[in-house]
């Protein structure tokens, strides 16, 4: 339809290659990279942390820095070159014509200026707008990206609004001048899954109706399954694979590609799509770059050839670059699954054990600051409100929910952390409802943590080896003459080896901290381990790796694990037994399996509805939630979901809380909808079922 | 059938530093045939076309060769642009006929598309012309019908659409206009996807109504 329209790419990138000027000489952080983008595509650029995806963006909009340079290279926008062009000149073309949404919707406004004026600024600096033209303007472009009451929020600020509604202001704004590029570095990264689902929707409306082209940034691939049309995968400074998105996952060449995809977990029809297969090896520094194929070292199809010489990327089909000396030889079904990996899944756990970690009504209120300034009002947070678990000697109970559902906070009573205002706490026998103090030092030693943000839980100023050590000389579990020789058996047991134990945690990379965390948490032989969001902050490949190694512990120690993780994908075939929670309570609790099949409690099937599938095949039922998760001070009266809940059955939701249904096998859910109805729902997700993996 | 959804958005626009050499190489590189021109805010300011970029040369006449090719080096594309209240715009809200019938009464072939005068898109003649094959779905095959009828009797083109509805046909494209040299007659065009023979049946009995070509496209 549009073949007769000039077509002339909105960004043509044509060998582009930037490198930061360091002391120790230049650094080559991105080399020969191209790509188009056509008007109204979008296109992903896709890989993990320091592969120089956000680099190229900033290269594009002239935001590297001082110490940042574009090496070699055309920048073609619109059909102009913008390397080489007058500040003056970029100033003005980013301005007008190119827009860029970060990561941090908090970071990109300013906190003491309302929504209203932050946005008429674009307005009025660029186009000259009187200021009640501008708010005008701004008011529909509100409306335009869905924002409840529109003609209030210009009024308010930043803080005022919830993390998505930040989002959608920061999106409308870049929409404001109608570029005719959007960059979207990570824009929802930090957002709750159900949140993120209805931003992405939005995003591919307001492009379909402004015709932008967009550049979008992610190491998510299920976003990119669901917002492009074409992908390129960047390794270590460089693009090793680009097609459109339906051929990149169906037939990904690159054994790069190929790797990251099975690292991703896939809500699949069985458990078995849901196994991770970790990549050997580790990226590259930028400045100790293999001479030859920058991913020849961590491949298992490598030959001499490949490490001598460099290849190009060259078309191996149509609309499918890779970059590969023998991609076509490469079949995918010629690899080989690991046997050892397969055969935890085959292992079913042992139903007939006893509970080891039992829960029953548990309540944690936290007091909150009084909005009056003298009153004797009690504002409660009741971040958990009557939850009951139990989890079984050597199973793993995964809890998943998004922020504000109170799962951190019920691992962190349960632990110790944080004071329980109401329940039983039954741990191996023993009661556990007491201060920590009041615990004995063996039932410590038996329950450990691992937390979520390496970085802060690692002690800067002691060495690995000594921090590992802590725990076997706190609980004297080894004589203190044998305290090296197990951290060192640990250090091993965690793929790290000796040479880290006179490391400091700086030098280490986010996925070696984190093996360095749950190497302490183990130390002492716990008989149970929280892990509270282990793998969020990591790579998906390095997630693929920690997350298989807790597997390995739990089997090699007979540990039970508790996991707590946002993304119902991760823990489909790591757990045996996942809850579901909303707003400080249990929603839905079952056998894994149980609870990506229908009968599902309408959040999960809204959770699940909103996951990004890192296949674009599969079909997924649209469920969006309306409204923001609501304040755990004033939680809603009944079913606490009733608020947002899609299958509200009517004012009973609003006067009693669900009863549990009991759909067998363990599997329950607190719902007023006949179990019945339940399930005869559809299944959320439907995947062709031709696997294209081995 | 509005401007704003056949319009070219974001389409290739120069600012006023842009050297007249440059703006013919950009042109000729990107095989566009109109350029606009913006300021601030993509504020339009003018309009290149291949016409304007011809230097006329009563300008030059009185100048040596050196001093010709430094000065035709150093025209902007501000010097030789149709500047702005003379550029015909248009709203993006118009329909394409209004659009077309502009084109057409004030002999030009492109009309940049502003809102509040932002540059928001362009419309072509080449755009209006893809649309009307569009609109006799050129590209589908089936058999063209030409039907003449009276003009200025209400029903006639009805009598047309019963005749295809009653055999449970569909109607690929249809538009008609007064027949050109036939005064007080009106000339339907139909596309269907049936053959010849069944079209003459259905559609050669119509009273009042001929028809004047049938054909296999």
């Amino acid at each position: 339809m549009d073949a007769h329209k000039p077509q002339t790419p909105v960004l043509d990138i044509q060998g582009l290659a930037i490198s930061y000027e360091t002391r120790r000489g230049d650094v080559p952080a991105v080399r020969d990279v191209s790509f188009q983008i056509k008007r109204g595509e979008a296109f992903s650029i896709v890989g993990e942390s320091g592969c120089g995806k956000s680099t190229v963006a900033f290269g594009i909009v002239n935001f590297l820095g001082r110490n940042g340079r574009i090496v070699d290279g055309r920048i073609l926008f619109q059909g102009q070159d913008l390397v080489g062009q007058s500040p003056e000149e970029l100033r003005r073309i980013r301005g007008d014509r190119i827009a860029m949404v970060y990561q941090d919707p908090m970071a990109a406004l300013n906190p003491s200026m309302r929504i209203g004026d932050q946005m008429a600024e674009v307005l009025i600096v660029h186009r000259h707008m009187k200021p009640r033209e501008a708010e005008d303007a701004c008011v529909e472009m509100l409306k335009r990206v869905h924002m409840p009451d529109p003609a209030n929020v210009v009024r308010r600020y930043p803080h005022q609004l919830s993390g998505g509604q930040q989002q959608r202001v920061v999106i409308g704004m870049a929409l404001l001048n109608d570029p005719a590029l959007l960059i979207m570095d990570e824009p929802t990264t930090a957002l709750d899954v159900t949140v993120e689902a209805a931003v992405l929707d939005l995003v591919r409306e307001l492009q379909h109706e402004f015709q932008t082209a967009i550049m979008y940034i992610s190491h998510n691939l299920g976003v990119v399954a669901r917002v492009s049309h074409r992908v390129a995968v960047m390794y270590a400074g460089e693009i090793v694979e680009r097609a459109s998105v339906q051929d990149l996952f169906a037939r990904p060449q690159h054994p790069y590609t190929q790797g990251l995809l099975r690292c991703v977990p896939r809500l699949g029809s069985d458990k078995r799509d849901s196994v991770l297969y970790p990549i050997r090896g580790r990226v590259p520094s930028p400045s100790a770059l293999p001479p030859g194929c920058i991913f020849e070292p961590r491949c298992e199809y490598a030959r001499e050839d490949c490490r001598l010489r460099k290849p190009e990327l060259r078309q191996l089909y149509a609309d499918h670059l890779a970059r590969c000396h023998f991609a076509e030889e490469i079949r995918e079904t010629v690899w080989q699954q690991p046997e050892d990996l397969l055969a935890h899944i085959a292992m079913p756990p042992d139903n007939t054990a006893e509970p080891i970690l039992r829960v029953q009504n548990a309540k944690t209120y936290y007091q909150a600051p009084s909005r009056k300034l003298f009153s004797r009002e009690k504002l409660l947070v009741k971040a958990v409100d009557d939850v009951s678990i139990e989890i079984k000697k050597g199973h793993t109970l995964g809890i998943v929910g998004e922020s504000g559902c109170g799962k951190s906070t019920l691992v962190k009573t349960i632990v110790g952390m944080e004071r329980p205002t109401g329940g039983e706490f039954e741990f191996m026998g023993v009661d556990i409802s007491g201060p920590v103090s009041t615990r004995k030092l063996d039932t410590i030693r038996e329950m450990q943590m691992v937390f979520q943000n390496p970085d802060s839980t690692l002690n800067p100023s002691f060495s690995v080896g000594y921090q590992i050590g802590r725990p076997l000389r706190r609980f004297k579990t080894v004589p203190a003459n044998q305290v090296r020789d197990e951290v060192v058996r640990l250090l091993d047991m965690m793929k790290l080896g000796e040479r880290y134990y006179d490391r400091y945690p700086r030098q280490l990379s986010g996925g070696e901290k984190q093996r360095v965390g749950i190497a302490r948490a183990i130390a002492a032989r716990p008989g149970l381990v929280l892990c509270d969001e282990p793998v969020s902050a990591l790579d998906v490949s390095v997630q693929a790796a920690v997350l298989n190694l807790l597997l390995e512990i739990q089997k090699e120690l007979g540990a039970t694990l508790a996991f707590i993780a946002h993304d119902l994908s991760v823990v489909r075939f790591f757990c045996d037994r996942i809850a579901v929670m909303y707003l400080g309570k249990v929603v839905e609790i079952g056998p894994s399996e149980a609870i990506y099949g229908p009968p599902y409690h309408p959040y999960t099937e809204a959770l699940l509805s909103a996951v990004p599938i890192p296949d674009p095949r599969a079909e997924q039922k649209h469920v969006r939630l309306l409204g923001a998760v609501p304040s755990a001070l004033n939680p809603p009266s009944g079913c606490r979901f009733h608020t947002r809940c899609p299958r509200k059955v009517g004012d009973i939701c609003e006067r009693e809380e669900p009863p549990w249904l009991d759909n067998g096998n363990g599997h329950r859910i607190a719902c007023h909808i006949p179990l019945e109805e339940l399930r005869s729902m559809e299944a959320v997700i439907t995947v062709p079922s031709a696997s294209t993996r081995a | 059938m509005l401007v704003k959804d056949y319009m070219t958005r974001h389409p290739l626009m120069a600012t006023l530093q842009m050297s007249v050499v440059e703006a013919q190489k950009f042109m000729g590189e990107n095989k566009i045939r109109h350029l606009p021109v913006v300021g601030d805010g993509k504020r339009l300011l003018g309009l290149v076309t291949r016409q304007r970029l011809l230097v006329d040369p009563a300008r030059l006449g009185s100048l040596s060769v050196w001093d010709i090719a430094r000065t035709l080096s150093s025209l902007k594309v501000s010097d030789v642009m149709l500047k702005v209240p003379e550029v015909v715009t248009i709203d993006s809200n118009l329909t394409i006929e209004e659009a077309a019938s502009m084109m057409v009464e004030k002999r030009i072939g492109c009309l940049p598309v502003v809102e509040k005068g932002i540059l928001v898109g362009i419309l072509t003649e080449l755009d209006l012309l893809a649309q009307l094959s569009e609109l006799m779905a050129a590209r589908e095959h089936g058999v063209r019908v030409t039907i003449r009828m009276p003009s200025g009797v209400s029903g006639e083109l009805a009598k047309l659409v019963s005749a295809i509805a009653a055999r449970g046909w569909g109607i690929e494209a249809c538009g008609g206009s007064p027949s050109p040299k036939a005064p007080g007659k009106w000339d339907a065009v139909v596309k269907l996807k049936v053959t010849m023979d069944e079209a003459l049946a259905a559609l050669g009995q119509i009273p009042d109504q001929e028809i004047v070509d049938i054909r296999e496209v």
